[in-house]
């Protein structure tokens, strides 16, 4: 449901995963080849000293080193950040205009959490349903309500499926028009705890 | 985006995974990292005793790793490497989440495989008239396996068990659709 970027994911795993291994078997593969070996090793110790003369002489290499991590933090740091967002506040805007399903004075704007409300208050109530979260989201530029229920244990998930799908119809009915829904039906720890029957 | 094609797109992500776990682990791994060998150079830069390692000892001590021992390079390279491809398969392996979406009409939905297995275990026990405790369920990607504990001393019916399963499969209209099968374990349970 949330925005994610899925394929970047992949992509970031897949090239880190990529280096390592290259880097691993490039390094194995020399160590055990006995004259691969003793080139790089001798060729490391000719360039030590060069390396550390540049490094205590020419400062600015070690400032270069400082941004380039600054930089590549930036962006982690973003990529980390925009994972799972998506969520809205939202669910409808309808503009004035003189078309049919339009407002003629004014702009009318459906907060999100009158549809949360009124459908976690339709099944609250409902026999095989132990608790109920409403979330809108937006995905692809519509907004998409997501009613996730927890199963009582044992209960069939085409029974819930038919509660919730008439509380929908309920609710398009309030509406007037029709937003896209999915409903998800989750048996996690809240399920597990929960009796076969349900008591009151 | 017509209503149809974005409940597809939906059902896809809420079944698999978004591999988001694990790529912000490696970006914080990484974050770390440079910001370790950011500061060491600052460090370096204006003079300041170094953190844990000056960037020239950390040099050094990397040149000096490739007339390492044999071994121990050997060792270190190979887990390394088996990290990478262990990365290269999660990245391009399908990480179902283990739930399946069912058919779109005015909504859509996602069904967890534990409730089809609860519900699935129900029925068994119901059909059969054994207590639920004796009946266990695992539900695969495309098959449920439905295991019956008999009770000593009493006939089990498994073919009203396996006709009650399948109808309620039937019902369903999830996919990947599953096939079942019914088990009678060998020993019995005392009582109850």
């Amino acid at each position: 449901m949330n925005s994610t970027n899925r394929a970047l994911n992949r992509i970031v795993v897949f090239v880190i995963g990529l280096v390592l291994l290259l880097a691993g078997g490039a390094v194995a593969v020399g160590a055990l080849w006995p004259d691969v070996q003793q080139t790089v090793s001798q060729g490391a110790s000719d360039v030590k000293g060069p390396t550390t003369d540049a490094l205590t002489e020419q400062p600015w290499i070690l400032w270069v080193v400082a941004v380039a991590s600054l930089v590549l933090i930036v962006l982690l740091a973003w990529f980390a950040l925009r994972q799972g967002h998506g969520q809205t506040g939202t669910l409808l805007t309808v503009d004035e205009g003189s078309r049919r399903d339009q407002t003629t004075g004014g702009r009318l704007v459906i907060d999100a959490k009158v549809a949360e409300q009124v459908l976690e208050e339709a099944l609250a109530d409902t026999p095989g349903i132990v608790s109920v979260d409403v979330t809108a989201f937006r995905v692809k530029r519509e907004s998409v309500l997501r009613v996730t229920a927890n199963a009582r244990r044992g209960v069939s998930p085409t029974d819930i499926r038919r509660s919730i799908d008439q509380a929908v119809a309920h609710w398009d009915g309030v509406l007037g028009t029709e937003t896209p829904v999915v409903i998800q039906i989750n048996g996690g720890l809240r399920s597990q705890m929960s009796s076969a029957t349900r008591l009151d | 985006m017509s209503t149809a094609s974005l409940y597809k797109r939906i059902v896809r992500r809420e079944t698999h995974s978004s591999r988001a776990g694990i790529a912000i682990t490696l970006a914080v791994l990484l974050i770390v990292a440079l910001a370790w060998i950011g500061t060491e150079a600052v460090l370096a830069a204006v003079g300041t005793a170094p953190l844990l390692l000056a960037p020239t000892d950390l040099v050094d001590s990397t040149l000096d790793a490739a007339s390492a021992p044999v071994g121990v390079l050997t060792a270190v390279a190979v887990v390394v490497a088996l990290i990478g491809l262990v990365l290269i398969v999660v990245s391009l392996a399908p990480g179902r989440r283990g739930r399946r979406g069912g058919k779109a009409e005015r909504t859509v939905a996602v069904v967890d495989d534990r409730v089809i297995a609860r519900s699935l275990a129900r029925t068994a026990s119901y059909a059969g008239d054994v207590d639920p405790s004796q009946v266990s369920v695992s539900v695969g990607k495309r098959s449920a396996l439905i295991e019956v504990t008999r009770t000593s001393g009493r006939q089990t019916d498994v073919r009203s068990i396996d006709e009650a399963v399948r109808d309620e499969l039937d019902a369903y209209d999830f996919s990947p659709a599953l096939r079942h099968k019914v088990k009678l374990s060998e020993k019995g349970t005392v009582g109850s």
